[in-house]
């Protein structure tokens, strides 16, 4: 389990970075954390030309308020942004969602710039930018631009990204005050990638749910939102167990997933559901203790 | 020689009130002395090794399930820069291949070599090697390589491969049933024509692997001067790699020796040998310069002996009042592709219809086993061996009778249990229990879990609509065992004698060398406390060797729970006869009567005086003040001696497992868990604690997580520990040890063994306690592991089931 010959090029900014992608010819890898390269290159599952290690750029580790939204360097730590008390204060449910991130030792190293380019079906970031509808910025050597998390996500372990493209940070619109939120995984064991995963933001008006998102992963080749889920939510019905009932019926046909090792296609259909019922319910009390709070 | 039985009348004679009279080291709990260098790490490992010259091995292995091999071509590997040598089976023609042989009848041999001849049995299986000058250099000379192979069908499913129809894995044996055996006692059809309650099922217990933290490591240096080789192997059982290798190479004893320095972790996935071993001991030794080969997970996974993997038909049979009248089971085991060295392809099989009647009263026993070959890497002992499989079923039969019955499953196992003036007893199989503590440790357990509680506390759970579960699992298992028995039926080995070597030096100190081999249990402690306390010398001032075939003559190792009984016992021999020598030594130099003299803490004193003399004292008087004692009474302070527990011993205990399933995503949470155990009198109750510990983790890891999947093709699907997935720290609850210390009343000291007995309680206990949980569904357990899909799938059709038949009544 040793990685194939490589050249090994350290960089220190982000242009550097670009242009020895674009030398590479589409041989070359990016190394941020590590922590899925590394086994992906061991297992000779990759063979790049060249890895282009981006630890050493300066200031692409960073949380920042931008007023409306907080934008987050592609090389920010897992551990930086699940500790970060802004992001416990602005975006409670993405904070909750890094504490599902692997172990601690790999969020120490692993990056968010890496989770999102990786783009594993079942990891949490990816979703988490799904449902709180960020927006990635991109760079290659010729030009900068930017992508919503649904366009970046194109199937299993496939991005939007170009040849020669990097994820330089990621940005997410503040969750209103009064949102009610909630995070929901099973998972084998504790740090495992998840089954089954939903999480949700909410606002009410009354005893109705006025907006929704809702996204959910491991039930799928890529994280999804529940749109259908949302709309019936949304339909001005007010949120009592017969509309809960109807969501998880409609979470649970609005999915394919595949069936694995650890779980069945019917398991995970059965668990989006159950996550799903449970998501709403917190959420929805929640957001009601935001109103009176 | 046999220090076994007679000697033991002597020790029973004043043994009890001498121990009791001084302060105890035995049972005392002293830190164990390793864990200062293995916890600030500075153990030192094979990997850790390092030598000039070093090459590095890489294997190419079988992606095939079973083939023929046509061609292999290693030209271009050959010719790339940094490889040093390839091998092929053609190029070991000179290496004995080696058989595990055994006397029982209907068992057939397979010859095991470095690399695949000819055939291909497993995937994984290593057919070419690549020495070079690095790693990384030997894996891409792989890549280099070439065979050509010819696929022959598949023997994956062990039902199957056991028809007489089955494409046979090994031609020679005519067969792929590897071994058979049937136990008989009584009259079991007779029996069950009278029974008044019958249960019976399938039982499923997967294939696991070791999984020690430590992968396998093997580095071989050769000294050519000399024809001298030296094996560092991350092994169990240096004593019988050295026996093998030097039956393998032609190399005598004296100039092979194999050495295990620290070992992390081995399970029993590191008491067999290993076809790396073989090659890397012949590379060193026809380059020329040191070879090593350090397993990656994926080679470990994949090529590790693994363990259980039984399919069990059983019966039990009980009159009106829940006194067990029969017993009957058709156990087929999954052997894998060789029969392993030296256990045979027997020891995991056949253990399981040896223990499946367990503390039990059980007048009429039958028990039929075969041991199947399939492609997949051989079947191995690991801890527990087979009684994991024997107490999976026969406790989860136990609860399923005393639901039939309408008993609780606590009073209907102590009726059946052999009772404390019933020993000894033989059960069904044969097996003879000592005086086992089964009532104690049931009693125990549950008096610990306060029994009567948590039965209230589930109804209160019920009632709230939770699926609260409370299991029982009792068990014994032979430990220590002498001469007379072997770890395997019919294995030409002797495992049964342990040998100790105890030397009080020129300066005083104390050197005990064993043939034990240990693998991280604290052998190097315990084995010190056990001749502290003979000797009369301080714990930190003993040091122990081990771990090396050069220690004394037949260094078996450390498997089979035996080296606490084995071990313990020939330091207790050694080290009295060498307090008997400088207690004559100093009564000379004292001038004192050796009745008046008291040997403690290093130093021997005349009782009642502040007259002393220190060990250091007393080993420069013996060795270099030469006339103060007289040649003639002048006696190395040394002892070599051997000891044989003939038959050995058991140990027993009581698990209680208490379970929450959540009955919406079907986790399983254990909420507490309780072991009584009985292992006769402790050395270390620290070390027991631990020991129980690790086993109980990885018996939640047999009973919920771990399982090694083969597909159709013979691929292993579980081949990285991200598939083959084993409890972490959060997965396990802090589990409450209760000791019964009950003397063995045969072996010397009163030790019983115990580091197995962990893993063979917690499947069953955990497995009862699910099926408790959810007894109002009528879900029985019957397959391990029950990951949460196996849950869901389980309830799902017991719901589906229900919905049925209700409809049913309505139209
Ligand atoms: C045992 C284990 C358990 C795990 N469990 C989880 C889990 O439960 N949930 C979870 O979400 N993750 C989990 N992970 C993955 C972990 O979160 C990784 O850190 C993450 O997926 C990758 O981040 P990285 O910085 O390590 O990226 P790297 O491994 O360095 O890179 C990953 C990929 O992204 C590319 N890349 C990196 N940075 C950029 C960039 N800025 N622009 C473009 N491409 C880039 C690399 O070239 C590479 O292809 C686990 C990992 C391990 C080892």
């Amino acid at each position: 389990m040793k990685p194939p010959p490589f050249e090994y090029l350290s960089v220190d900014s982000v242009q550097a970075a670009t242009a020895a992608l674009a030398a590479a010819n589409g041989e070359g890898k990016l190394l941020a954390g590590g922590q899925s390269l590394m086994p992906m290159l061991n297992f000779r599952l990759l063979r790049p030309s060249v890895l282009i290690d981006i630890n050493r750029i300066p200031d692409l580790a960073y949380l920042k308020d931008e007023g409306e939204r907080i934008r987050i360097g592609a090389l920010t730590r897992h551990r930086m942004i699940e500790t970060s008390e802004l992001v416990a204060r602005q975006l409670p449910v993405l904070s909750e969602a890094m504490g599902h991130v692997a172990h601690l030792a790999i969020r120490n190293r692993g990056t968010i710039g890496g989770s999102l380019s990786h783009a594993d079906p079942a990891a949490e970031l990816p979703m988490m930018s799904m449902l709180l509808d960020a927006e990635l910025e991109l760079a290659s050597a010729k030009r900068r631009r930017t992508l919503s998390a649904s366009e970046f996500f194109v199937a299993a372990l496939t991005t939007d990204l170009a040849e020669g493209e990097m994820l330089v940070s990621v940005s997410f619109p503040k969750m209103p005050p009064s949102a009610g939120w909630a995070f929901e995984e099973v998972a084998r064991r504790s740090g495992d990638f998840a089954l089954a995963c939903v999480a949700i933001c909410l606002e009410r008006s009354g005893d109705r749910v006025s907006h929704v998102r809702i996204g959910m992963m491991g039930v799928g080749d890529t994280p999804m939102r529940a749109t259908e889920t949302e709309a019936l939510l949304t339909s001005g019905r007010p949120l009592d167990d017969h509309l809960v009932a109807a969501a998880v019926g409609s979470i649970r046909a609005s999915v394919e997933p595949n069936t694995d090792l650890h779980a069945s296609a019917d398991y995970r259909r059965h668990l989006v559901g159950v996550l799903a019922e449970r998501a709403i319910r917190r959420a929805w009390s929640r957001a009601t203790e935001a109103r009176h709070g | 020689m046999t220090d076994g039985k007679p000697i033991l009348a002597v020790e029973r004679g004043g043994a009890a009130d001498s121990l009791a009279a001084r302060p105890k080291i035995v049972g005392a709990r002293v830190k164990r002395t390793e864990d200062a260098r293995l916890l600030a790490g500075k153990g030192t490992f094979v990997d850790d090794r390092r030598v000039s010259g070093l090459l590095h091995v890489a294997f190419r292995r079988s992606d095939h399930s079973h083939a023929r091999i046509k061609q292999i071509d290693c030209d271009d590997a050959r010719g790339m820069p940094g490889v040093v040598a390839v091998f092929t089976a053609e190029d070991m023609a000179s290496v004995n291949a080696i058989f595990a042989t055994s006397r029982m009848k209907d068992y057939h041999a397979t010859a095991i070599t470095a690399l695949a001849r000819d055939k291909v049995r497993y995937v994984g299986e290593p057919v070419v090697a690549v020495v070079a000058e690095t790693r990384y250099l030997a894996e891409d000379a792989l890549e280099l390589i070439n065979i050509e192979f010819d696929p022959l069908p598949v023997v994956i499913d062990p039902e199957e491969a056991a028809k007489p129809s089955a494409t046979l894995l090994h031609e020679e044996a005519g067969t792929n049933v590897l071994c058979a055996r049937e136990f008989r006692t009584g009259d079991v059809d007779q029996a069950i024509a009278c029974a008044a309650v019958r249960v019976s099922g399938r039982f499923r217990f997967r294939r696991k692997s070791p999984l020690a933290m430590e992968n396998r490591t093997y580095l071989a240096e050769y000294d050519a001067g000399r024809d001298e080789l030296t094996l560092y192997s991350s092994t169990q059982v240096p004593g019988i790699i050295r026996d093998a290798l030097s039956e393998a190479l032609d190399i005598p004893g004296s100039r092979l020796r194999v050495v295990a320095p620290d070992v992390g972790g081995g399970f029993g996935g590191k008491a067999s040998l290993y076809a790396e071993e073989i090659l890397v001991a012949f590379a060193a030794r026809r380059l020329g310069q040191p070879v090593k080969w350090t397993s990656d997970r994926m080679e470990d996974l994949a090529s590790t002996s693994q363990g259980f993997d039984q399919i069990v038909d059983a019966e039990l049979a009980l009159d009106a009042e829940g006194r067990a009248l029969s017993l009957q089971a058709d156990v087929i085991g999954d052997v894998g592709a060789y029969s392993i060295y030296p256990w045979t392809a027997v020891i995991e099989p056949v253990q399981v219809v040896s223990f499946l009647p367990g503390p039990y009263k059980i007048p009429n026993y039958r028990g039929r086993v075969r041991g199947v070959a399939t492609s997949k890497p051989p079947m191995g002992p690991y801890r527990g061996v087979g009684r994991p499989t024997s107490a999976f079923v026969t406790e989860r039969l136990m609860d399923m009778a005393a639901r039939k019955l309408g008993m609780d499953p606590v009073a209907l196992r102590l009726k059946n249990m052999i009772q404390p003036n019933e020993f000894p007893y033989r059960i069904g199989s044969g097996i003879v229990w000592d005086q086992c503590a089964f009532t104690e440790c049931l009693d125990a357990a549950c008096e610990q879990a306060d029994y009567s509680a948590l039965r209230a506390r589930q109804a209160r759970a019920r009632a709230a609509g939770h699926w609260f579960g409370i299991g029982i699992a009792c068990y014994a298992e032979l430990t220590g065992i002498g001469s007379r028995i072997s770890v395997a039926p019919g294995m030409p080995i002797n495992t049964g004698t342990e040998t100790a070597k105890i030397a009080i030096d020129s300066t005083g100190a104390i050197t005990a060398a064993f043939g034990v081999a240990s693998m991280g249990q604290g052998l190097e402690t315990t084995l010190a406390q056990v001749v502290a306390e003979h000797l009369g010398g301080r714990v930190e001032d003993i040091r122990i060797i081990q771990g090396d075939s050069a220690a004394v003559p037949n260094a078996t190792g450390s498997y089979a729970s035996r080296s606490a009984v084995l071990a313990g016992g020939a330091a207790t021999l050694a080290a009295r006869e060498v307090k008997e020598k400088l207690v004559r030594a100093a009564s000379h130099l004292l001038e004192a009567s050796a009745d008046d003299l008291a040997v403690e803490d290093g130093k021997v004193t005349v009782v009642g005086t502040d007259r002393a003399l220190t060990f250091r004292q007393l080993a420069r008087a013996v060795y270099l003040e030469m006339g103060r004692i007289p040649s003639d009474k002048r006696e190395e302070l040394t002892s070599t001696r051997t000891y044989d527990p003939v038959f050995g011993t058991s140990a027993t205990a009581a698990h209680l497992a208490v379970v929450e399933i959540d009955p919406s995503t079907f986790e399983v949470k254990i909420e507490r868990f309780v072991v009584a155990e009985d292992c006769g009198r402790l050395i270390n109750p620290m070390i027991v604690d631990g020991q129980v510990h690790g086993g109980v983790a990885q018996g939640i890891g047999a009973a919920l997580y771990e399982e090694v999947v083969y597909n159709d093709e013979g691929q292993n699907l579980t081949a990285s520990l991200v598939d083959y997935i084993i409890p972490t720290a959060t997965e396990v609850p802090s589990i409450e040890v209760v000791h019964i210390e009950k003397d063995s009343p045969t072996t010397l000291g009163g030790f019983r063994g115990m580091g197995e007995g962990g893993t063979i309680g917690a499947p069953a206990a955990i497995a009862n306690a699910i099926a408790d949980a959810l007894s109002p569904f009528n879900i029985d357990i019957f397959e391990l592991p029950v990951s949460p899909e196996r849950l869901f799938r389980l309830i799902e059709n017991a719901t589906t089931d229900r919905k049925e038949s209700t409809h049913g009544h309505e139209a």
